[in-house]
């Protein structure tokens, strides 16, 4: 019964409710009010579930007028025509053919002399010699009948059996039948069915009237909820394996999402977050990196200079002094230094930070903690045409970690767990390396689900002209992670310039497996 | 660093050594001996034989040729240096290179040697000319530090002066050009006189190599003599010449140069130097020259780098097979480097090397074993609350670069000549379209609107990032701030909108606030504020000026956010 559609549960109730015996189609339309459209919808839907079953299934015929009929009532039958024709002849005292009818009255050869044939057999007309046409004066039944046939059905269908048996022989002759469509009447079949409960839809309608039917609703209301009143209505159902509209959702942006879990995985791992600025000294940047000041290793951080102001004011101390002895002799730090005058003045000068590494640097000096392990994802900007692989700027994600037993093997430890743990690899391979201010440097292949070997990162030891003249004593990892590459793979794109994309459709659109 | 072609062939061939038949080394084998020299096989063609390789080591320029590669798997797979005997005890000297008095402040230093028995072939020629670009370009910076000659030696009779003349004075027909030029119609007309003169022009006198008959050798750093200076194909006596301003840099790169001849089978001999002012190879000495030092290290210093207690004999039969000269003596180890590297400036130079040699593979990854608490920034947990809570009033993300034009930043949004328009600007502009720092979020958000109108309705996004706020009080001249911007564009889109996002917002991080009108060119007047807050302007709202809309060609209203999450951490 909870299936039961609304159209059904009407016609289910019209049927109890019948005092007159089974009803037709046309009864029930009239004692449920439904189209006839929805009304045979509900009729088969219970018949295919045996709720009701046909009582009795009578076969009609109705007469009705074609197009030729609708014609013939205004413009009159050949019949009536031929004989017209005759009689006027006979009143003029003309001559007439059965060409001269044929053409006058611009009828089908057939059609005439199917109707001089009757006209002539019913004593209405002569064929005098010459093959003439004379009127007798005397009717025509077969005429006068297909007048009151083509009046009374054109004002609407009827029985073929309420009509007199001589109209009846009428109708049948003229009717439209198989080989002939030219004619004005056609005869129809009309098979009508009554109807009557099956034991089981006797149950269910009777449930249905002692219970009363649910009116159907498409939305709950909190005036239903309050009165109670969805008790007694039935909810419309849903076409549910349509599409859904679409919606835009509030959320991070994919790119952003992947930094994120980055971010958590090194937080997980030990690390303290360090930040710094957007714009930098070439001291933090490269001269506290122990990147001489002439050396071709600054070629590879081709870097953007500020325009104003071009210059910092200071650089701080000691750490400006500690880092140019350095540079020049190698002071305090064992090595023998670059041996060239170091300026202090182009020290100073400002550029947009072009690698993450100056955080760490800026962080070893300011009191990092011993052991003490940090991060940062740096926006770097460098001095490349901005392209498929090269964007204007991007992030680093860079460390170092500090502790007494930091040493060249612990290095390797380290980044074995950045394979595992960032890039959830399993294979990894060490190759020997150059950073400017590491020694050993090191970079990590690893063997990634989707690309195969590819380069995760790059790390190695601090060199100690980089960490005495900021006063740090033990051995520091000095790492970074390239990862773009990896957030590409996991969000299915080709282009790094696609990470800053501008499209909205796009940015909504794009998602990642991570 | 450089990426150097090379053929297979002649790689094969120098990695077997003059004695050997050269054996074909499969790719595979070849890349792992790459490793020895921090290089990367970039690229290989089958058909020509020609392998691309980029060598990572700025520090190293000797591995910068087919030669230098070879020789350090060679090296290793010799277990010991190859020795040179022109560095030890050379057998005389070619002849004598006198410098000029004055020399010293133009371009002081000089180093020579020649090299006779090795018949220059199609492929050694290119390999020598490659060398010597890359290390003129990139070690010698352009040529500034240090410029390489070579040159046919028949024709040259010694001594040689390195001599500084007039500008005038002097006439030779330069390599590239068929007539005798003066030095100073080379400076002006010659495409290397064009593009090397800074580094000697503005002298009254320029520097020229000259033989004992007057012949101009060339025009150090700009360019070789016709006559003289353009090796080809079939010669089997050459000179070679180094000129610079950095003394062991001059002396390293002809090492170099005579170590590679050397390997491909020339007899090096020596020239002396004879210098006007005493340097610290004296006043008179003959090149190539071994200027290396011995250098004592703890044995201890080189295990507790790696991590691993290598005892002595591994860590010397490791530096020996790779170039070093090692003396093993207890505890200690005495090092020197090959004459042809000069890039030992501590210990730690000297432990890498270990490793490299012994491969990184010798090493068993060990975890870091202290304990570290890890955390986020202040800022960055602020920056987090900020977004989770824009997330939660359906605001989509966005990232976009911090980079961009003042036309986007400042004239785009009405700002041109307004206290609005500070920008950080770059020096060495690119392209317009990257020449400066966002002082505001705004113009990314409106950037995204711009290329959005086929996106479906409302528009709802923000983005937290940095900006660069100039500000002369601050020593790098402007503050990093991390902002947040919003920016909300529909048709219906209403100042009332983003005012109720913004109070929510400040709601949840506990933050009281006020707005104050102000009249800023971006937004409509009468429908912006100040969002000031503990008696600081933390940030601005307000409905983009329609102008600014026409600017980015954003058919729909907008109304934007503007806060400083720095702000947001002060204390109330």
């Amino acid at each position: 019964m909870d299936n039961l559609h609304p159209l059904e549960s009407k016609v289910l109730l019209a049927l109890i409710r019948q005092p007159d015996g089974p009803p037709t189609l046309d009864q029930l339309e009239a004692s449920t009010g439904l189209e006839p459209s929805q009304l045979s919808m509900a009729v088969e839907w219970l018949l295919a579930k045996s709720l009701i079953a046909v009582h009795s299934e009578t076969v009609a015929h109705i007469a009705s007028l074609t197009p030729i009929g609708e014609l013939f009532f205004e413009k009159y039958a050949p019949i009536e025509r031929v004989l017209s024709a005759a009689r006027e002849a006979g009143q003029t005292g003309k001559r007439l053919t059965i060409q001269d009818i044929q053409v006058k009255e611009a009828l089908e050869p057939s059609d005439v002399s199917k109707a001089v044939g009757t006209l002539k057999k019913e004593g209405a007309i002569l064929i005098v010699q010459g093959g003439c046409i004379e009127s007798t004066g005397r009717n025509s039944a077969t005429a006068e009948a297909m007048r009151s046939l083509l009046q009374e059905l054109r004002s609407g269908q009827r029985e073929l059996q309420s009509f007199s048996e001589p109209l009846r022989n009428v109708l049948q002759q003229h009717a439209v039948k198989r080989g002939n469509a030219r004619e004005p009447f056609r005869i129809d079949e009309r098979v009508t069915r009554s109807f009557v409960l099956t034991p089981a839809g006797k149950d269910v309608a009777d449930q249905l009237s002692r219970d009363g039917v649910a009116e159907e609703v498409s939305q709950l209301t909190p005036e239903l909820l309050k009165e109670g009143a969805w008790r007694t209505k039935r909810f419309r159902k849903y076409t549910i394996s349509l599409r859904a509209p679409r919606i835009a959702a509030g959320k991070r942006h994919p790119y952003r999402e992947f930094l994120d879990l980055v971010k958590l995985k090194l937080v997980s791992m030990g690390f303290q977050e360090m930040r710094g600025t957007l714009v930098e000294t070439e001291f933090w940047n490269m001269d506290a990196l122990f990147m001489p000041q002439f050396h071709p290793a600054r070629d590879i951080h081709d870097v953007y200079f500020v325009k104003n102001p071009t210059h910092a004011r200071t650089i701080a101390e000691p750490y400006l002094t500690q880092v140019t002895q350095v540079h020049e002799k190698g002071t305090g730090a064992g090595s023998t230094g670059w041996g060239y005058t170091f300026d202090a003045e182009r020290a100073k000068r400002l550029v947009l930070r072009s690698q993450g590494t100056a955080v760490s640097a800026r962080t070893l000096a300011s009191g990092a903690s011993v052991p003490g392990k940090y991060f940062s994802i740096a926006r770097c900007f460098r001095y490349d045409q901005v392209d498929a692989t090269h964007a204007t700027d991007f992030f680093q994600v860079e460390g170092i970690v500090l502790g007494a037993d930091i040493n060249f093997r612990t290095l390797l430890g380290l980044l074995n767990l950045f394979a595992r743990e960032v890039a959830q690899a399993k294979e990894v391979k060490f190759l020997p390396a150059y950073f400017p201010f590491t020694e050993p440097s090191v970079e990590m292949h690893v063997r990634h689900p989707k690309l195969g070997w590819m380069e995760l990162g790059g790390a190695g030891l601090f060199r100690p002209e980089v960490t005495t003249p900021l006063g740090v004593s033990v051995p520091v990892i000095a790492w970074g992670l390239g990862l773009d590459r990896m957030a590409m793979v996991a969000l299915g794109i080709h282009d790094i310039r696609d990470l800053f994309s501008a499209d909205l459709e796009f940015i909504r659109t794009m998602r990642g497996s991570f | 660093m450089p990426t150097i072609s090379l053929q297979r062939d002649d790689l094969e061939a120098l990695i077997a050594g003059p004695d050997e038949k050269p054996a074909r080394i499969p790719l595979d084998q070849l890349e792992q001996w790459l490793m020895l020299v921090k290089g990367e096989l970039k690229g290989h063609n089958a058909e020509t034989g020609e392998l691309r390789i980029e060598l990572q080591d700025s520090n190293r320029p000797d591995l910068w040729c087919c030669e230098g590669i070879a020789r350090q798997i060679r090296i290793k797979q010799r277990g010991s240096a190859i020795s040179y005997p022109f560095f030890k005890k050379p057998k005389g000297v070619a002849g004598k290179l006198v410098v000029a008095q004055g020399m010293d402040q133009v371009r002081p230093y000089v180093a020579a040697c020649t090299a006779v028995g090795y018949r220059v072939t199609a492929s050694g020629l290119t390999q020598l000319i490659q060398t010597q670009e890359k290390l003129a370009d990139i070690f010698g910076r352009k040529r500034r530090s240090v410029s390489i000659g070579l040159y046919r030696l028949a024709p040259i009779v010694f001594p040689v002066s390195y001599d500084l003349v007039k500008p005038d004075d002097v006439r030779f027909t330069p390599l590239g050009m068929e007539t005798m030029m003066t030095l100073r119609e080379i400076l002006m007309v010659h495409p290397k006189g064009v593009e090397y003169g800074g580094i000697v022009g503005g002298h009254d006198r320029l520097p020229v190599l000259r033989d004992a008959k007057g012949q101009v050798l060339s025009f150090p750093p700009i360019i070789n003599s016709l006559e003289i200076g353009e090796v080809q194909v079939g010669d089997h006596e050459l000179f070679v010449e180094v000129t610079g301003t950095d003394l062991s840099m001059v002396a390293l790169t002809l090492n170099i140069f005579a170590a590679n001849l050397a390997d491909r089978g020339a007899v090096i001999t020596p020239i002396d130097i004879h210098s006007p002012v005493k340097t610290s190879f004296g006043r008179r000495w003959s090149t190539p020259i071994d200027f290396g030092a011995p250098r004592t290290i703890p044995l201890k210093a080189i295990e507790s780098a790696l991590g691993e207690a290598l005892g002595g004999k591994e860590v010397t039969s490791a530096l020996k097979s790779y170039g070093y000269t090692v003396k093993s003596a207890g505890q200690k180890v005495a090092v020197q480097l090959p004459p042809y590297r000069n890039d030992l400036l501590h210990t730690v130079d000297v432990v890498e090397d270990v490793a490299i040699s012994q491969g990184y593979a010798r090493f068993a990854p060990v975890m870091p074993s202290q304990f570290t608490v890890g955390g986020l920034s202040r800022l960055e947990q602020m920056a987090d609350r900020v977004r989770h809570l824009m997330v939660g009033l359906e605001f989509q993300e966005i990232i976009s670069n911090i980079m961009g034009s003042h036309q986007d930043f400042c004239t785009r949004m009405r700002l041109d000549g307004t206290e609005w328009a500070k920008v950080v600007e770059v020096d060495n502009v690119m392209s317009l379209s990257y020449s400066c720092l966002r002082q505001w979020i705004t113009p990314s958000l409106l950037q995204v609107e711009a290329n959005s109108s086929r996106a479906f309705y409302p528009h709802r996004m923000f983005e937290v990032g940095e900006v660069a706020i100039p500000e002369a009080s601050v020593d790098v001249g402007s503050r990093t701030v991390t902002m947040l911007g919003a920016v909300i564009a529909h048709a219906g889109a209403h100042f009332s909108e983003i005012h109720s996002c913004l109070d929510l917002l400040l709601y949840y991080l506990d933050r009281p606030f006020t707005l104050e009108p102000v009249e800023h060119p971006s937004f409509l007047d009468g429908r912006a504020g100040k969002i000031v807050s503990n008696g600081r302007v933390i940030g601005l709202l307000g409905e983009l000026h329609p102008e600014v809309l026409e600017h980015w060609q954003i058919g729909v209203p907008a109304v934007a956010l503007e806060l400083e999450i720095d702000r947001l951490l002060e204390e109330v």
